[in-house]
């Protein structure tokens, strides 16, 4: 209430310790108007704790006036009373020692730009997700996986022989016989699962040669720019692991369907931003499009994307999880198709290009297909990107070590539980997609 | 003549005294007599007999005592026998139970009895209790770290583990020399195709994704600079896995094995076993006997495992001629340091894992041991001893746990050797390793009489390529790939 009330409690308590004070002056002020008072706490532990704190000095303003010289004591090299403190201009060091550099401000750096680039990477939680992500990349979301693809894995040629056992084996081999502790931890197991997923697929490659001029690539960079509207949007970031091929996949709807995407209205999310959650940078390369992969790589087509929730760095909810997925895809099919047709915006691409996506946290799996037909993004109209998406799809119910009892009663008994086969068979139908 | 004659009946430890005033052709008579004659007979402790008439009873030599012998014939005249006919019965052999020494008794037969009764309990148990009741009692141990900066680390290793070391690898790999070219034949293209199974299609088409694998990592592939001291493992790391990943999936056509093979990333590999043993110096235990405890925790940067075991090299007769150097230092002087903690056996993945057996292990060289620092510290020469010693570590870890979870153990030796392979390099240097593992049974009590050893085969370190320019791989050797190419191929 009274600045002049509490100055003087302060005074005739010399002696009272600073919490009390506090507390004391927190009845006074109710809403924080103490909040001045407050700040200046008492944080040395040497010394005497409960005297009252001395008001902040506030430091005299040296007076300039321009054409008179200051005595100073510098060339004295001693303090004198009196004369003035010497001031020296900045020094820097001749050589370059990196343990002692500062950056300079942004503006000061050559790549500085006015207008802000809007940056997805790989630690972006999207606020809206994948609605966010469809309007980002321009692309119509279809639920559920394209009708014809499922029937490769169909095929009896095309499965593993033994499959459903090879699977559950696989299945526990990373969830209870990786380690040697009582069950391995998750971004382990996930790891795991993928990996041996992976190395069952590609058994095939004895009946099926065209699976062979396919390589797993692990942690590229990819980057790729685009404008929408107004603003500026980049992509950049390490993915996990890449499946690259040399034949391009081909594509999943045809041009009837293609065209008829220009009538459709993307879905908005007023009065939320399009851009947030984005990293806004000032200084930023204009035109970054690059795949990962220098010079003539003999696998240039991007196939599959295989994501990791990685639980360390960056926790991810499953929507925000599905939003990058989308995000990265989109990325190298855009930095693929910059390649191939240049960056020019292209209304219709003669040969869309398809990147397909797995993601997975150990159990559930999101499965995703992307098709680039155009790269004119900066309009909300005419031809749109097709986006199929089957998100949630779990592998199986339960894998536990120990059976969960509940009042005398199994609910959960010990090891594999609910295993159903038919996530696998989507998983294998996105693996052979192309080489079947 | 007075005869004292002891006698027991049939089991019992109580001994009878017969006073029996009779002569001794009368005594065997009566001997025979009685139902139990021959159990008295050889259950008697000695017979007393006063010899001597009368007049000497009472002499000084009175307790003096003689003793018959104690083996009656049994065949005295035989016609006695036909009297005893209705009085005769069986003749039953008593059983008595084995004496052995004491369970609980505060003595060394106490404690060797108990530890007979560990090792029978052990033996009699499945395997999985098997390895938990080996593993069960946390002591301290030496741990033998696979990748170590001790100086001829290999013939420590050797001692240790009861290897011997033949240089080259065995006939399996080595090709038939190619026979001189006679009657104008030309020279056959066998030197191209020595790996059997592949033909030069096939070959050419894996030299061109090994090409193809080295240049996407080397060369294609933006990558970041890499940490201090993690160069090897973040340029070189990625390398290798592919490389091993797209040799395995290719190879499969040709090698069913690899088809239900499983492919371990960076797995664990553990090993516990107990070799020769020491005198306790100092403490409340002084001067008492106590095996050396080693303990191997291993990772190798990938590996096989498959379902069914690979063929033997040579055979178990074939390792008795082998040397092993014999080291009489301790082994803390190596220097090799002791901890205690959880006893761990482990090939990779746990007992209901259907892939069971290992195939080939790939080992990574760290920078902290990579040649050209080691030639900077002037010990250019442990580069092989190193290259030795990890190889001999994994691998016998590797086998001797393959060989706990089928079941064998100090004390239950193996039946057939366990074999496994192994490839270590440093991103350019390649080095290939085979091991046969002949005997688990290391331990004092069980190494006495065991004439077997265990058989490491290696070949010093090949180039594999020499480097990469301009989008090109210069130098690609093609032996070092057909040995690469063989080792997959490795099937019974």
């Amino acid at each position: 209430m009274f600045p002049e009330t509490a100055q003087r409690l302060k005074a005739a308590a010399p002696l009272v310790s600073q919490t009390r004070l506090l507390k004391d002056l927190s009845r006074l002020y109710p809403h924080g108007g103490a909040f001045s008072l407050q700040s200046r706490r008492q944080i040395s532990v040497s010394g005497c704790l409960s005297a009252k704190i001395q008001p902040p000095r506030k430091p005299r303003e040296p007076v300039e006036i321009p054409g008179l010289e200051m005595v100073t004591y510098g060339e004295r090299m001693h303090f004198v009373p009196g004369l003035a403190k010497p001031r020296y201009p900045r020094w820097e060091r001749d050589y370059k020692d990196p343990r002692y550099y500062t950056a300079p401000p942004a503006q000061e750096m050559p790549l500085y730009k006015e207008k802000p680039c809007h940056v997805f990477n790989q630690r972006t939680s999207a606020l809206e997700g994948v609605r966010q992500a469809a309007w980002l990349t321009k692309a119509k979301v279809i639920p559920g996986l394209p009708p014809h693809l499922l029937s490769l894995a169909e095929n009896p040629e095309n499965q593993i022989p033994d499959q459903d056992e090879r699977v559950q084996n696989a299945i526990k081999h990373a969830r209870f016989w990786d380690t040697t502790q009582e069950r391995p931890r998750k971004e382990k197991y996930s790891n795991t699962l993928l990996l041996n997923l992976l190395h069952l697929c590609a058994t095939l490659q004895s009946r099926n040669p065209a699976i062979g001029r396919r390589i797993l690539a692990e942690d590229h960079s990819l980057a790729a720019t685009w404008t929408r509207g107004d603003d500026l949007f980049q992509i950049r970031g390490r993915n996990g692991l890449l499946h690259t091929s040399m034949d391009p996949l081909p594509e999943v709807s045809g041009k009837d369907e293609v065209s008829q995407t220009a009538d459709y209205v993307l879905e908005t999310f007023y009065p939320v931003s399009p851009t947030i959650d984005l990293q806004q940078v000032n200084v930023y390369k204009e035109d970054v499009n690059c795949s990962g992969f220098t010079g003539d790589y003999p696998y240039p087509h991007a196939h599959t994307l295989y994501f990791l929730e990685t639980t360390d760095s960056c926790k991810l909810r499953p929507e925000q999880f599905r939003a990058k997925m989308v995000m990265f895809t989109f990325g190298n099919a855009l930095a693929r198709a910059h390649k191939l047709y240049g960056t020019e915006p292209q209304q219709l691409l003669d040969r869309p290009v398809t990147v397909q996506a797995v993601g997975t946290n150990g159990r559930i799996f999101q499965f995703l297909v992307f098709q680039l037909n155009t790269t004119d993004l900066s309009g909300d109209d005419g031809i749109k990107n097709q986006l199929w998406l089957e998100d949630d799809v779990e592998l199986y119910d339960f894998a536990k070590v120990r059976p969960l009892i509940k009042k005398k009663q199994v609910k959960v008994p010990a090891g594999l539980t609910g295993y159903k086969p038919e996530v696998f068979t989507k998983f294998l139908s996105l693996y052979l997609h192309g080489a079947a | 003549m007075k005869i004292e004659l002891y006698t027991s009946a049939a089991r019992s430890p109580i001994w009878t005294k017969l006073h029996l005033r009779t002569r001794p052709a009368l005594l065997a008579a009566l001997i025979l007599f009685l139902p139990e004659g021959g159990a008295v007979v050889r259950s008697c402790w000695f017979v007393h007999q006063r010899i001597g008439s009368r007049r000497k009873r009472h002499t000084a030599n009175m307790a003096a005592r003689t003793r018959l012998p104690l083996l009656f014939p049994k065949n005295l005249p035989p016609f006695r026998h036909k009297k005893l006919v209705h009085t005769e019965t069986a003749v039953k052999e008593p059983a008595y139970p084995p004496i052995v020494a004491s369970l609980t008794a505060k003595s060394k037969s106490a404690r060797l009895r108990q530890v007979e009764e560990q090792v029978k309990k052990i033996c009699a148990s499945p395997v999985q209790e098997k390895l938990s009741l080996i593993t069960r009692i946390q002591r301290k141990k030496f741990v033998v770290y696979p990748q170590t900066f001790s100086r001829n680390a290999d013939r420590w290793y050797q001692h240790f583990t009861k290897t011997a070391y033949i240089p080259g690898l065995p006939e399996k790999f080595t090709p038939a020399p190619v026979e001189p070219v006679a009657e104008g034949s030309s020279p056959s293209p066998a030197a191209l195709t020595a790996v059997p199974g592949i033909g030069d299609d096939a070959f050419a088409d894996l030299r061109s994704l090994v090409t193809r694998v080295i240049l996407q990592e080397q060369w294609h592939m933006k990558k970041r600079k890499p940490f201090l001291y993690r160069h090897q493992e973040q340029t070189f790391g990625p390398l290798l896995r592919s490389l091993v990943t797209e040799l395995t999936h290719n190879l499969g056509k040709y090698n069913p094995l690899l088809l239900l093979s499983s492919l371990d990333i960076s797995p664990q590999v553990n090993f516990y076993w107990r070799r020769g043993q020491r005198i306790i110096p100092k403490g409340h235990r002084r001067r008492h006997l106590e095996p050396t405890r080693f303990q191997i925790d291993d990772q190798p940067l990938c590996q096989i495992r498959i379902t069914q075991q690979l063929p033997q090299f040579t055979p178990l007769e074939a390792s008795y001629a082998a040397e092993v150097p014999e080291i009489t230092y301790a082994p803390n002087l190596m220097p090799l340091f002791r901890r205690q903690y959880d006893n761990n056996i482990f090939t990779g993945a746990k007992l209901p894992d259907p892939a069971c057996y290992g195939h080939t292990q790939f080992h990574l060289v760290p920078d902290r041991y990579h040649r050209d620092r080691m030639a900077r510290m002037q010990q250019s020469d442990q580069v092989e001893v190193f290259l030795r010693a990890n190889a001999l570590a994994s691998l016998f870890a590797w086998t001797g746990a393959q060989a706990m979870y089928q079941g064998f153990w100090n004390h239950e030796d193996v039946t057939r050797p366990f074999v496994s392979q192994a490839v270590i390099t440093d991103g350019h240097f390649f080095s290939f390793f085979c091991y046969q593992l002949n005997t688990v049974a290391l331990s004092v009590e069980t190494d006495a009489n065991n004439p077997r050893k265990n058989l490491l085969w290696g070949t010093e370190s090949l180039r594999l390529y020499d480097s990469v320019q301009d989008g090109e791989v210069v130098g690609l050797n093609d032996d070092v790939l057909k040995l690469l190419v063989q080792f997959l191929m490795n099937q019974p």
